[in-house]
């Protein structure tokens, strides 16, 4: 096989394969690009809906360990599965369960003794954008880190598309001149936009 | 082919910004500043004007008028502009108690220049630059789907490569099920 077929057939291969996830990267860039686009209507229903609300203590020193402080909230609350901790202001400590389809979200009322728990209803923008979002090896579960992984060849795959891609046009006497310009009138307006912001 | 051509700086810079934000604790850092100039300004506000408005004042008066955002003014009125740019973002720091105004300029970071570019908006300041921007997203968008449905057409026409690819097509989709199902 030489190296322009082996090009081609990765080029082809490499795009079958990351279609899916390359599909999902574009039309969920759509409510980033224009949120006003996806805003639910007035009348619509509340996109999170309230699982348990209920009395609870649990003493928050300052200085204390959120993540530790969260495992004890999910043990007594009754959950499971990875998640996020993060403390807005002295008053509350909020935890979030990321899930494509399924996300939970739990409130800490610190002064008022209370736990919430609010489920989110499916909703197209909300799902796409969490697949669009969802990244990174920070949270302590090995399908995350699976999942980040998987960005990151997904990256490396658009980079690769990118080269053969090149190689290609480069293979191709007839559209070498054309080729050029487009490529000149990109980069010329992409400086344009770095440069004029 | 000649699109991809056209907007591989875009492509290029999303795989590129994707990557460095999927490792975001080892390539984020938090803004560091430099201090460009520091001047008196008095600037005379309508009364009823908010800090939108008055930051606009003060851009458009030190002929910096461009994308920003601005808070609530904090304590005796001072007021924090943060000026919006891909390449050199600036603080603008206005204090109408001592009539003290300072700009600043953040320090060059490739990672933070990616990470800028991948999330810039557009349609949502009054700006055509950053408008223009917007809609060569909207094209990106538009082109990748694009690609998607010809590179689909013409494996398809490809008889030789029919068994392989739909093998590929079938082990992507059973990956993303299973984390759309598991994670």
């Amino acid at each position: 096989m030489t190296f322009n077929r082996f090009n081609r057939r990765l080029h082809l291969y490499l795009g079958a394969l990351l279609l899916l996830w390359f599909f999902v990267y574009a039309i969920s860039s759509a409510p980033f690009a224009h949120p006003r686009w996806f805003e639910p209507s007035s009348d619509s229903e509340p996109l999170w809906v309230t699982r348990f609300d209920r009395p609870y203590e649990l003493a928050v020193p300052g200085g204390a360990d959120l993540k530790a402080i969260g495992a004890q909230i999910v043990r007594d609350a009754g959950l499971n599965g990875s998640f996020g901790v993060y403390q807005p202001n002295q008053k509350q400590i909020n935890l979030y369960f990321p899930n494509f389809l399924k996300p939970v979200r739990v409130t800490y009322f610190i002064d008022q003794k209370r736990l919430h728990t609010e489920d989110r209803r499916f909703r197209w923008p909300q799902f796409l954008q969490s697949v669009h979002a969802r990244g990174g090896y920070e949270r302590d579960s090995l399908l995350d880190d699976a999942w980040a992984v998987l960005v990151d060849l997904n990256c490396i795959g658009l980079l690769v598309w990118i080269a053969s891609g090149l190689y290609m046009w480069w293979k191709t006497p007839g559209v070498r001149g054309w080729g050029w310009l487009a490529l000149a009138a990109g980069w010329g307006l992409f400086a344009l936009f770095l440069f004029a912001g | 082919m000649y699109l991809a051509l056209f907007f591989m700086p875009w492509m290029l810079m999303y795989a590129l910004s994707t990557m460095l934000m999927n490792h975001g604790p080892v390539f984020r850092k938090p803004p560091q500043f430099a201090v460009e100039r520091e001047q008196t300004y008095t600037a005379a506000f309508p009364p009823d004007a908010g800090p939108r408005q008055m930051a606009q004042q003060v851009l458009s008066d030190l002929g910096m008028d461009g994308a920003h955002g601005v808070g609530k003014p904090g304590p005796g009125g001072r007021l924090t502009i943060n000026r919006l740019d891909p390449v050199a973002p600036r603080r603008i720091t206005y204090t109408p108690a001592d009539g003290k105004l300072i700009v600043e300029r953040q320090l060059f970071r490739a990672p933070a220049l990616l990470e800028r570019l991948h999330r810039r908006r557009g349609f949502q300041q009054p700006y055509l630059i950053d408008d223009a921007w917007g809609l060569s997203v909207d094209l990106v968008i538009a082109a990748m789907v694009l690609w998607l449905a010809s590179g689909l057409w013409m494996w398809w026409e490809l008889r030789i490569t029919r068994r392989l690819g739909a093998l590929s097509i079938a082990t992507g989709l059973a990956l993303f099920g299973f984390f759309l199902l598991t994670i």
